[in-house]
């Protein structure tokens, strides 16, 4: 699972491939994104996408089954992720109401590669959330493909490995 | 073996014909019952065989309370083995899936094959010529039988013939079979969405009355979209199968069988499937394998049909748009649902992965169909334990059901008449003496 960290070329975890201030925006970014899955700020976290192209993909049963021959919690191209926004925030989707409270931490941020202005960042997390009296704690990694505004960074693709993606599983009724 | 322990509960005064008391849902004593009375007792849908093609594929299963491992052997047969060592009872495999054709217990090293016979004795000499190896094989599931590569498995030597048991529902599973114009499925024993509600077993599935209230964001969102051909699911909005004056009908059969019966109201749809397919090379191909397979009549209701039969399977296993889904009780409140995809043989990959898609995106913890069934069923859990007005309501239609000529109980969409049927058979397997 963190096999992304450890197939990474060995300059990224010695000197690592950013300096420690475009790091530290890349960690603030993560760490934005997280506030906003936690705050359920739906548009502005599908601001950060950028493309007609992406990839939202939570991979089920292990963590690089072929979505062609197999199946996924999550694989969205745009328009399904927009119709997943649009139930995350339809009052009518019972199992999203009421919202979970939820708490994420990230961390173990290593860009795995660089260049022309992209990046491929894997990340980990730690995930709490509590809904009609049940704490569940969700742990993951994520692998992102970032592009560089110089200012902050877009998402093209995501994929969110969870932990328990081969396990029998309650309702994920929120951003991961 | 199958004996019964008595039970001091009198089933018949907890289901009527139009209503059930709410115990049945949330009574620890009562789910023990049902395992042994239900689960122990009647046929149990076991695994598709496709799940392990070859000699030494294995998968392990729970069936009610016991671990059970499937295994092929060097005949090419199923076999079903109870995953306890003849020793001193550990489980001789704990993983999920695989390919192994002995399987040896940790505890003290004792190895079998996989038709389960004991084919290893550690330390052997410590044994007198009185112990037989042929008398501690692993326990064998007693009753295995299979149509159309569905497995079903029962622990009661004595019930009654697989076929009998399933009667007129065999023609609705043929419907999913001859999807595939060569009617043959594929099912992936590691490509599945497992699912966990705190919620009771007897929820799943299975209600025509519910997805207007349920699924009303799904209908929203399918209702904005230019087509949605292509998917059971997707289908939906071209006219509401789910409105009692539509053509759809519920049906509840012998030994609490049930189905949602759409093949009526899908029937007229067949020039648009046809049409939508025709647009690809796989489809064009899948059109005109299923002519040549089923003649041009049969073909067009069963593409229209789009392999879904609907169909519920008491006590554990419905059939259901593109998928298989296994229904596993872990205890009154909490359910485990296994949901596998269903892979046409025969046809383009593309044809296959449409179908994968359609599923992926309406079933599944994060989809847009599965959460909020799981959702209500807790809902329900929670409101069910408040039994000061105990009974619950399942007479709705009871006035405009009638028996159809293949016995089956038939009425509206909405109607309970799957609840009665499936009700009805869980008294008389739990009153049995
Ligand atoms: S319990 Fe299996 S060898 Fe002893
Ligand atoms: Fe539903």
């Amino acid at each position: 699972m963190a096999k992304q960290i450890v197939n990474a070329p060995r300059e990224a975890v010695t000197d690592g491939l950013l300096d420690i201030a475009d790091q530290q925006r890349l960690e603030r970014f993560l760490t934005f994104e997280a506030a906003l899955m936690d705050e359920h700020q739906y548009d502005a976290w599908m601001a950060l996408w950028e493309g007609e192209d992406i990839c939202y993909w939570v991979p089920c049963n292990d963590d690089d089954q072929d979505p062609a021959t197999g199946i996924a919690i999550i694989y969205d191209d745009r328009r399904q992720l927009e119709e997943r926004m649009m139930r995350l925030k339809d009052k009518t989707a019972h199992a999203f109401r009421p919202r979970s409270r939820m708490i994420r931490s990230v961390n173990g941020v290593v860009p795995v590669r660089v260049g022309d202005g992209e990046l491929e960042v894997a990340s980990s997390f730690v995930l709490g959330e509590i809904r009609v009296g049940v704490q569940n704690i969700w742990l993951g990694k994520c692998l992102y493909r970032l592009r560089d505004t110089g200012e902050d960074f877009r998402i093209l693709s995501k994929k969110v490995m969870l932990l328990n993606n081969d396990e029998a599983m309650p309702n994920l009724t929120f951003l991961v | 073996m199958t004996t019964l322990i008595a039970s001091s509960r009198d089933y018949g005064a907890l289901v009527k014909e139009d209503r059930v008391h709410s115990d049945i849902y949330t009574d620890a004593q009562i789910f023990d019952d049902e395992m042994e009375r239900i689960f122990h007792r009647t046929w149990l849908f076991a695994l598709h065989e496709s799940e392990i093609p070859r000699h030494g594929d294995f998968k392990l299963l729970q069936l009610g309370r016991f671990p059970v491992i499937a295994t092929r052997d060097a005949d090419g047969d199923i076999q079903l083995l109870i995953n306890r060592c003849r020793h001193r009872g550990a489980q001789v495999c704990e993983a999920m899936r695989g390919h192994a054709k002995r399987f040896q217990c940790w505890y003290h090293g004792w190895t079998y094959d996989s038709k389960g016979d004991l084919v290893g004795v550690t330390g052997a000499e410590a044994y007198d010529e009185n112990f037989d190896p042929k008398d501690h094989g692993l326990t064998l599931v007693p009753r295995v039988d299979s149509y159309r590569g569905f497995v079903f498995a029962s622990f009661n030597p004595e019930v009654t013939d697989l076929s009998a048991y399933l009667g007129a529902t065999l023609k609705y599973i043929d419907i999913m079979v001859d999807a595939s114009p060569i009617g043959e499925l594929e099912v992936k024993p590691g490509v599945v969405t497992r699912t966990r509600y705190r919620g009771n077993w007897k929820q799943v599935g299975m209600d025509g009355y519910h997805p207007h209230y349920v699924h009303m964001s799904v209908f929203k969102i399918f209702s904005q979209r230019e087509s949605t051909t292509g998917s059971a699911v997707g289908a939906l909005h071209l006219e509401d199968p789910f409105d009692d004056r539509s053509s759809s009908r519920t049906r509840g059969f012998p030994h609490g069988h049930s189905c949602l019966d759409f093949r009526e109201q899908r029937r007229p749809h067949a020039d648009e499937y046809i049409e939508e397919l025709e647009r690809s090379e796989d489809g064009q191909r899948y059109v005109a394998d299923m002519i040549d397979a089923h003649g041009e009549e049969h073909a067009r209701e069963l593409i229209a049909w789009h392999g879904d039969p609907h169909l519920g399977l008491f006590p554990n296993v419905q059939l259901i748009h593109d998928h298989v889904r296994v229904v596993i009780p872990r205890s009154p409140g909490e359910t485990e649902v296994l949901m596998y995809p269903v892979f046409l043989k025969g046809v383009g990959d593309t044809i296959n992965e449409k179908r994968l898609r359609a599923h992926e995106a309406f079933y599944g913890p994060a989809a847009a169909g599965s959460p909020d069934d799981a959702e209500i069923f807790e809902r329900t859990q929670r409101g069910l334990i408040a039994d000061q007005s105990p009974w619950v309501l399942l007479a709705r239609g009871r006035h405009r059901e009638r028996r159809d000529e293949d016995g089956s109980l038939v009425a509206c969409i909405s109607d309970e008449v799957t609840q009665r049927v499936q009700m009805q058979e869980w008294k008389r397997l739990m009153s049995d003496r």
